[in-house]
Formats: C-alpha cells, structure tokens, sequence
C-alpha cells in the first residue's frame, strides 16, 4: 500500500480497509491461533478488525501495518484468555532442549554436510509458494509444530514483532525463544528441501 | 575453520545481526569456502521472506463477513 493510499485508508475508505482483510486476515488467525487454539481464533481476530477499523485512523506508520494489525490480535487474544481464565496454550513448557537439532542426521561426525540442501532453483518466495501443493504442505506441517514453535516463528517472520517484544509477550527467555525460532525455521526448511528434490511433502 | 553444523547453527543469529563480529567474521570465511553452506543461507533468506505469504489471501466470502461485523458493530454503537 502506498503513501496516498495509506492516507486514504486512515480516512476511512472501506474498498481499503477490506484490502487490509483480504491480504492479513489469514496470517492473523495463523498468529491467534496458537496462543487461544484454533477454534477461537477467528473469533479473536473478527474482534481485533473491528479495533483495527477504529483505530486505523491513529496508525502512524511506526511498523508495517501487518506488524501493528498483529499487535492488536496479540491484545484481542491476551484478554479472551483472561476472560476464560485460561493461560497461553504453552504456558508451562519450561525450559527449551536447547542441544535438540532437527537437522542433525543431515551432517557427518566431523560437522561437515554428509546430505547437503538440494537446490530450489528459486531465487524469491513468490517463486518459491508458486506451487499449490507446496502450499498445501507447509500449512500441514504449520498446523503440526509445537503452538511455542509456532507462536515465535508467526510473531517473529510474518508478523514482523522485534525479538524482545516475543520474549515479553510470551514470557519466554530469549535463549528459549531463539531455540525455538531456529527449530521452526529447520522443519520449514526440511519440508520445502524435501518438496524441491522429490516433489513431495 | 568452523564446521558446516556450527554455522547452520548461527544462521539465524547472523541474520540477525546479533553475533560477535569475530564469530560472524569466522563464519563469512566458512561461507566463502562452503558452496553448501551458501546454499543453505541463500534458501533460508528466500524461505524466511516467504513465511509472511504463506498463509495465502482471505476470500469474497471472508472478507465480506469481516466487513459486515464491522458495519454491525458500528451500527450497535450508534
């Protein structure tokens, strides 16, 4: 969205403001669901538009909109949970095992590629989400990882939330976050080197 | 020289820019002699750029939903 456009969404223009839905809603619920769960999450972020719609007015462009929308949801989902007198999904998971390596049978005892990444033959990730059935396989793959792996991997790469906001927001250490961040990464990784060299999930 | 595991390891800490500049110093040496390793950082930066597109883009159907509890919640207010 440009700076005129900006402007005119501030104003209120509703053929905007859906473009916002169209191109955040899903990411949005991506991000509340593993914090309520998925059966709560779109109600969550149906509330947060309306917040978001009051609101849009006031953005001042300090973050990009889908990082300023997904603190919104942040706040929507913080208070069901306080409504439902419920706590974050992975509130008691403790510490991080932070000598877990998922891609560890991919290297020799001397630490050297022993099953090297296969090549993409992408060079962006437009080219690389070309594929429906690859698209399909990460939102499996999504929905399987643990909610903390996930929760840090939305917040952090789609919604665009500085490190140490994560940390607070979750009450997770850095040390765990970034473990946590570093094994969702992996499994993408491992599934989109699959996919590329066999076609497959 | 570090090992190809060891800079899988800080790749996400590279480009975060949050290492040592001696560790990051150690680890662009590795990657100007590792075409794996360079490989392997080059798919991450596209992959990572690919996460906020990988949830796709809301429907007709969806969209006008979100709109029309927007429209009724302004409408309850008033």
């Amino acid at each position: 969205m440009n700076s005129d456009q900006l402007e005119q969404l501030k104003l209120g223009d509703q053929k905007l403001f859906s473009q916002l839905v169209r191109d955040h809603h899903h990411a949005l619920i991506a991000l509340a669901t593993p914090i309520v769960g998925r059966t709560e999450a779109e109600e969550v972020v149906q509330n947060a538009w309306v917040k978001a719609y009051k609101a849009i007015a006031n953005f001042e462009a300090r973050s990009a909109l889908r990082t300023w929308l997904s603190r919104i949801v942040i706040n929507e989902a913080k208070m069901q949970l306080r409504s439902r007198k419920r706590e974050f999904l992975f509130a008691d998971m403790g510490d991080v095992d932070e000598n877990h390596d998922a891609l560890a049978d991919r290297f020799a005892e001397n630490g050297r590629w022993k099953n090297s990444p296969s090549n993409w033959h992408v060079d962006s990730p437009d080219a690389l989400l070309m594929s429906s059935d690859l698209e399909r396989c990460l939102q499996r793959l999504l929905a399987e990882i643990p909610a903390n792996q996930r929760a840090v991997l939305e917040m952090r790469d789609s919604s665009g939330i500085p490190f140490d906001e994560i940390c607070n927001e979750l009450t997770i250490s850095a040390s765990n976050a970034r473990v946590l961040l570093h094994r969702a990464r992996t499994e993408l990784f491992k599934l989109v080197d699959h996919y590329q060299e066999t076609g497959e999930c | 020289m570090l090992s190809c595991r060891a800079v899988v390891q800080d790749a996400d800490r590279l480009l975060a820019g949050e290492l040592t500049w001696q560790r990051r110093l150690a680890l662009k040496i590795h990657l100007l002699m590792c075409h794996h390793c360079r490989r392997y950082m080059r798919q991450l930066r596209v992959l990572i750029r690919a996460v906020p597109l990988m949830h796709g883009r809301a429907n007709d159907e969806q969209v006008s939903e979100i709109m029309a509890h927007i429209g009724s919640s302004e409408n309850s207010e008033h």
